[in-house]
């Protein structure tokens, strides 16, 4: 059953092997989904690519939006508008959409409107690891944390719920080992959706003029007392087991929790927060007030801790909370069983396991051999052609800031192309800003979806400010590191159906760029060739660089049945120069000792490597069937 | 079942992750609670990835704790290496003799171990058997079988708790048609090595 089938025909009663994040996104048709909006982006993504696979037997709209701020509007207004609605994006997403979430919250919805925030804990694919559960103190929005993909999928439904009893958004916040986590999850029964949409006007509730503002901030917060009840009482707030010793966890730190119990062999009351804002105060106050000592486990922020500790002061308990200002647990990173059973293990004075010592002695010889692998750009990858023009054009001599994509990946060697980078977009507004202090050629990238997500501000900034900025658009006609989402530029849309194709130059034009070019950066000479007119040119010049992504491109070839030829070295003719090895470094390149050679299972045959060959000594091979 | 927990571990975009759900799906489809772990987004592209299985009563989260697993499962011997501090003292590591070189490698920056380093340091932590798991894909049909015919060695050598027909089954399940018959091939070339190796070299 593939996952389409699973989300709109999977049975009642019966368990799927589920990623949480394919949980998620059944737990939402189960509610009487109406309307979903996303951008993509790790470790979200698969909610909204589930809902897109499915979208052809579902009863539901759903669309990629151009960034977060707008899938925010988008959800927020169906729900104002009576339709249920989720609106799903990665933690650093939320940044972008928070000044549409603060506000939405000021004036509530009508239909159940979720909130999917995916935070990632130890920066597995994102550029921080901030908690997003400040947010929802922030925005006073009620927050649910599942800890495995059953949860995830229950709670999405509960989420919705909550949201229409309310009528507030919730928000969902879950981490990437929640996200990735893929577990047996018995589905429940898919609720047909309202299908009564309609907006009632009220512009006094939901045109945040300031007198309306004004009007619904005490509303807000009287919203927030009516959740505090319910957080109370809500069996997502529970506890588990019993003892003199009081663990408070939320989220995938439950599960560590437990196996550290086991572990350690400790008998404890464990306070699993389902429910974590509004927070249960009475019962976590209660719960403190029974025990002998309290631990809070929780990854990054000690939002748990700093809450049951001014619960404590408020009602005078004296016992001992244990957690990150003491030292037990970092703030940074995600946890491992391990970290929790040793935390847990030192703030109670209890040895670690005796095994960990040896493992560990073992364990840091053993790893001081083994060659570091970060990830890289696949083999035929045409970004890393594109840096290699960028490199050659500019005589390394540059300032190359980047932005969000797999092209960040030329950071590593042998490129090593990225200079500076903050967030999605900043590619454009930090090359402006570079510009105006320093008198170098500054040559920032930017990826086709981030272009389209919020790159476009930052270049009418460039024109408007006259910043002399080379903007490089690595445009390989899909949004590659997330999984391969459509975007305006491609013109799919989320319910499968072509849409208005977007044209990247036609917006700088439009926008007032007078050098605009387009290149194929599988033309190695032609391209250089336009990389250095464009840096010749006196004002900001937008250079696009045109090419599938190679996964894409190989994927396109097997289905269409189209031979793929690989590139081969003629040993007598490779002199062992190391130039296709030291400045390309393609992943489909090996080194014999004496000379070059080419892995034909890898090779996507895009030929770049045969124009650097300064001996004419790589050419086209056989055609390669290919798995 | 009370736990078992498997390490699966390689390079991004040659097949683990797929792998490692055939594993997690055979184990459901035995009425187990299973958990399994995956990576996805930037540490994909080519960099070094691991999938966790974990199997039974006891399990909840999806990480294996330090020297908890069973099984360390690898094509590439580096990948076995950066992940050996999981294995149990009573585990096996099964190494696929089929080297990927970083990046850093191909560049003269970083040293890549030779065989016998990677074995002797493997074997300080558990019992190890390699084979050329890359040639026996080959023949099967494809280099990204690989993985298959390391699912087929724990079987051939009876070292997971879950039935040979479960696991074809799940195979079934899990892959598009067009790949299934090779990848059973993969499989029962896996089982059979693994089986003969045992009695040649005495082990078990």
């Amino acid at each position: 059953m593939d996952i389409a089938e699973v989300l709109t025909k999977g049975a009642a009663g019966k368990q799927y092997l589920l990623l949480g994040n394919e949980a998620i996104a059944r737990g939402a048709i189960e509610a009487g989904l109406e309307l979903a909006a996303t951008y993509p982006g790790t470790p979200s993504s698969e909610i909204g690519d589930s809902l897109f696979r499915a979208v052809k037997q579902g009863n539901y709209f759903f669309e990629y939006c151009t960034n977060e701020k707008v899938a925010m509007e988008v959800a927020g207004a169906a729900a104002v508008a009576n339709a249920r609605s989720l609106v799903i994006m990665k933690h650093v997403g939320l940044n972008v959409a928070s000044d549409a979430f603060m506000t939405l919250n000021y004036i509530g919805v009508r239909a159940g409107l979720v909130i999917v925030s995916a935070d990632d804990p130890g920066c597995w694919s994102s550029q921080n690891e901030q908690d997003n559960r400040l947010y929802a103190m922030l925005g006073d929005t009620t927050m649910l944390e599942p800890a495995d993909p059953q949860e995830a999928k229950d709670m999405t439904v509960a989420a919705f719920d909550l949201s229409e009893e309310l009528e507030q958004p919730v928000l969902l916040r879950v981490t990437t080992r929640v996200s990735h986590t893929r577990s047996g999850v018995e589905l429940g029964e898919i609720r047909p959706p309202r299908n009564n949409p309609n907006f009632e006007r009220d512009p006094f509730r939901f045109v945040t003029v300031p007198t309306v503002a004004r009007k619904r901030h005490p509303i807000l917060l009287e919203k927030v007392k009516q959740a505090t009840e319910i957080s109370e009482k809500t069996p997502w707030n529970k506890i588990v087991g019993k003892g003199e010793l009081g663990i408070i966890t939320s989220g995938v730190s439950f599960n560590y929790v437990m196996e550290a119990l086991e572990t350690l062999q400790l008998k404890a009351a464990v306070f699993k927060i389902g429910m974590s804002y509004p927070l249960p105060k009475k019962k976590i106050q209660k719960f403190m007030a029974s025990k002998e000592k309290v631990i809070v486990v929780e990854e990054l922020k000690p939002y748990l801790e700093n809450h049951a500790r001014a619960f404590a002061q408020e009602k005078e308990i004296m016992v001992p909370i244990l957690g990150k200002s003491q030292g037990y647990f970092s703030e940074i990173g995600e946890f491992t069983p391990r970290t929790v059973i040793e935390g847990v293990a030192k703030a109670l004075g209890k040895a670690i396991p005796p095994e960990y010592v040896d493992v560990d002695n073992k364990i840091s010889e053993t790893l001081a051999t083994a060659p570091p692998r970060p990830p890289i750009l696949c083999a035929g990858c045409p970004h890393r052609a594109t840096f290699y023009e960028i490199a050659t054009a500019t005589g390394r001599k540059g300032i190359y800031p980047t932005d969000i994509g797999c092209y960040t990946l030329v950071i590593q060697p042998p490129l090593e192309m990225a200079d500076l980078l903050l967030c999605m977009g900043s590619s454009i507004g930090t090359s402006c800003g570079l510009t105006a202090v320093l008198d170098k050629p500054i040559v920032g990238a930017i990826g086709d979806s981030t272009f389209f997500h919020s790159g476009i501000p930052g270049l009418v900034n460039a024109v408007y400010n006259q910043h002399p900025v080379k903007i490089i658009v690595v445009d390989n006609h899909t949004t590659a590191m997330t999984g391969h989402q459509p975007h305006p530029g491609t013109g799919m849309t989320g319910m499968g159906v072509p849409g208005k194709q977007i044209s990247i130059e036609a917006v700088a034009r439009g926008v007032g760029v007078d050098y605009v070019k387009v290149i194929d950066p599988l033309q190695v000479k032609e391209s250089i060739r336009a990389m250095r007119e464009a840096l010749a040119y006196d004002g900001p010049a937008v250079v696009i660089s045109r090419s599938p992504c190679a996964l894409l491109e190989s994927a396109r070839k097997r289905s269409a049945n189209e031979p793929i030829i690989p590139y081969e070295v003629d040993p007598e003719k490779c002199q062992g120069c190391r130039v296709c090895t030291d400045k390309l470094g393609c992943a489909a390149a090996i080194w014999t000792g004496e000379h070059a050679a080419i892995e034909a299972d890898l090779c996507s045959g895009c030929g770049v490597c045969a124009q650097i060959c300064p001996y004419k000594a790589i050419h086209e091979g056989e055609a390669n069937e290919r798995v | 079942m009370k736990e078992y927990n498997i390490m699966f571990t390689g390079v991004g975009g040659t097949g683990v992750l797929t792998a490692a759900r055939i594993l997690a799906s055979a184990a459901l489809a035995e009425g187990e609670n299973v958990r399994m772990g995956e990576i996805h987004g930037m540490a994909q592209r080519g960099g070094a990835v691991n999938c966790t299985i974990r199997i039974g009563k006891s399990v909840h989260g999806p990480i294996i704790p330090t020297g908890k697993a069973n099984l360390l499962l690898s094509v590439e011997p580096v990948e076995a290496l950066r992940n050996v501090d999981r294995i149990m003292p009573s585990g096996t590591i099964i190494v696929g003799e089929y080297r990927i070189t970083p990046t850093g490698v191909l560049l003269g920056r970083d040293k890549y171990p030779s065989d016998e380093a990677i074995l002797q340091d493997l074997a300080k932590f558990a019992k190890v058997i390699t084979f050329d798991a890359a040639k026996l894909a080959q023949e099967a049909g494809g280099i990204l079988t690989m993985n298959t015919v390391l699912i087929g060695a724990i079987i051939g050598l009876n070292l997971i708790p879950i039935k040979e027909e479960t696991v074809i089954a799940a195979i079934k399940e899990i892959l598009p048609e067009r790949y299934q018959a090779m990848n059973i091939s993969a499989f029962e070339k896996g089982k059979k090595i693994q089986k003969r190796r045992l009695q040649s070299s005495g082990l078990g």
